[in-house]
């Protein structure tokens, strides 16, 4: 093995797919999310701050909830997938954070293996924000029927929306860590293996 | 994700392209193609999850938020005699009604506190009181073929309602808000109130609710716009 012709990374083919379409998703879902905002934007109401409409998706009200709610299919599906995959091949064990990770970062001089367990630590952590994203959505698309959704946010609209919406910059944040991550443990061959075969 | 990589590059551009298209006929045709696509599959689930039996949690009256409910109004705020105003149940019923104000307060008073939700994001809790519609249309007499609920409103507003939802305990023809009687701008004499549709559902005004077999071609003001039809919650 040659050190300046470097092996391939390979990804397993449904991770990458995966990755791909939570990224479409995440994308149509944001702008056309940001669309529903301006009708009436969640701090200050009418009085609020429009988000510019270079960063919506659907030209009208009734536009954006038509890409929201036909991407919130994409969106859920694509993740149930992932879940029942690495429930499956039992990926979890061995591509999320785990105790050794945590060892690692607080004891291991070794800067790959931090760059690693942080890593992990990274992509396990989002997990659960685009759940509470998926979560907090329905919450506020059948308040009625999934009462017990709202309830779990105190009851309170306003919380269900801000939480809602936090969604963004939570995604936002992890997606320049985990690219910065990426690039720290494999360069830009890493970030090219999750993107093309 | 990675803001290094060309897919999400000419995603971001991709994006960026439809934000600007977005004022224009092509990308509004794609966003009414799209909801034609999705919205039976968004509507079929919607009726599955709606039990016509099971009531919404309410609210008590301390949780009221008078300051919230936004009065959206699409056109003119009609001006009706009270002493003149009639409302008629008529369509596929065995006895059309036409009752007056004093006919309707003297029918079955339910009186609920609910979250009042908006298509347009915001919500407000009301308390609304008045004759549940389900007593109206059980009055009325409506024929096993029945299965749409037309309302029409003294301001040429007009709505579609499946009659699963319109019979729902706690669909109500109101005539009473936070415990005073129903303003004008709030949809006085008489108007619909619920906590299972989305606000533009809810038409003001009401001056005629009619039962039907099928959907017309026209379904409601918004609708016939391209808002979703079912406005489920």
């Amino acid at each position: 093995m040659s050190t300046r012709t470097p092996p391939p990374i390979r990804q397993a083919w449904p991770a990458m797919v995966f990755h791909g379409l939570n990224i479409l998703a995440l994308v149509l879902m944001a702008a056309s999310g940001l669309q529903i905002y301006n009708a009436n934007p969640v701090f200050g109401g009418r009085a609020g701050w429009d988000i510019p409409v270079v960063f919506t998706l659907g030209g009208w009200l009734a536009g954006g909830r038509h890409w929201h709610f036909a991407v919130m299919w994409l969106y859920a599906l694509n993740l149930l997938f992932y879940g029942l995959y690495i429930a499956w091949t039992r990926r979890w064990r061995i591509r999320f954070v785990s105790n050794k990770d945590f060892k690692a970062l607080k004891t291991s001089r070794n800067p790959r293996l931090r760059v690693f367990a942080w890593h992990r630590l990274a992509y396990t952590g989002i997990i659960p924000f685009l759940l509470l994203g998926l979560l907090t959505g329905l919450g506020m698309y059948r308040p009625a029927q999934l009462a017990w959704i709202v309830d779990l946010f105190g009851n309170d609209w306003q919380t269900l929306r801000v939480v809602h919406l936090s969604t963004i910059p939570v995604v936002l944040a992890f997606s320049l860590v985990h690219s910065f991550l990426g690039f720290s443990a494999g360069g830009v061959r890493m970030i090219r293996s999750m993107f093309l075969p | 994700m990675t803001i290094f990589s060309r897919r999400h590059l000419l995603q971001v551009l991709g994006l960026s392209g439809l934000g600007i298209l977005s004022g224009g006929c092509g990308t509004s045709l794609f966003e009414s193609n799209l909801g034609n696509a999705f919205e039976p599959l968004n509507q079929a689930v919607g009726s599955l999850m709606l039990d016509p039996h099971r009531l919404v949690p309410e609210f008590p009256l301390s949780a009221i938020q008078p300051d919230a409910l936004i009065v959206n109004t699409y056109d003119v705020t009609p001006t009706i005699d009270p002493a003149a105003y009639r409302l008629t149940v008529n369509g596929l019923v065995d006895h059309p009604l036409r009752l007056s104000l004093a006919d309707l307060k003297s029918l079955p008073f339910q009186s609920m506190v609910i979250r009042h939700v908006c298509v347009e994001g915001w919500a407000a809790i009301v308390q609304w009181g008045g004759v549940p519609l389900a007593h109206l249309i059980a009055l009325a007499g409506p024929h096993p073929q029945a299965r749409y609920a037309y309302f029409y409103s003294a301001d040429g507003y007009y709505e579609s309602w499946d009659l699963a939802s319109a019979c729902h305990p706690q669909t109500l023809m109101a005539y009473q808000k936070n415990q005073a009687p129903l303003t004008v701008d709030n949809g006085a004499p008489l108007r619909l109130a619920s906590p299972i549709k989305l606000g533009y559902k809810q038409s003001k005004w009401v001056t005629r609710v009619t039962l039907t077999d099928h959907l017309a071609v026209t379904q409601g003001y918004w609708e016939d716009q391209g808002y979703e039809w079912f406005g489920g919650l």
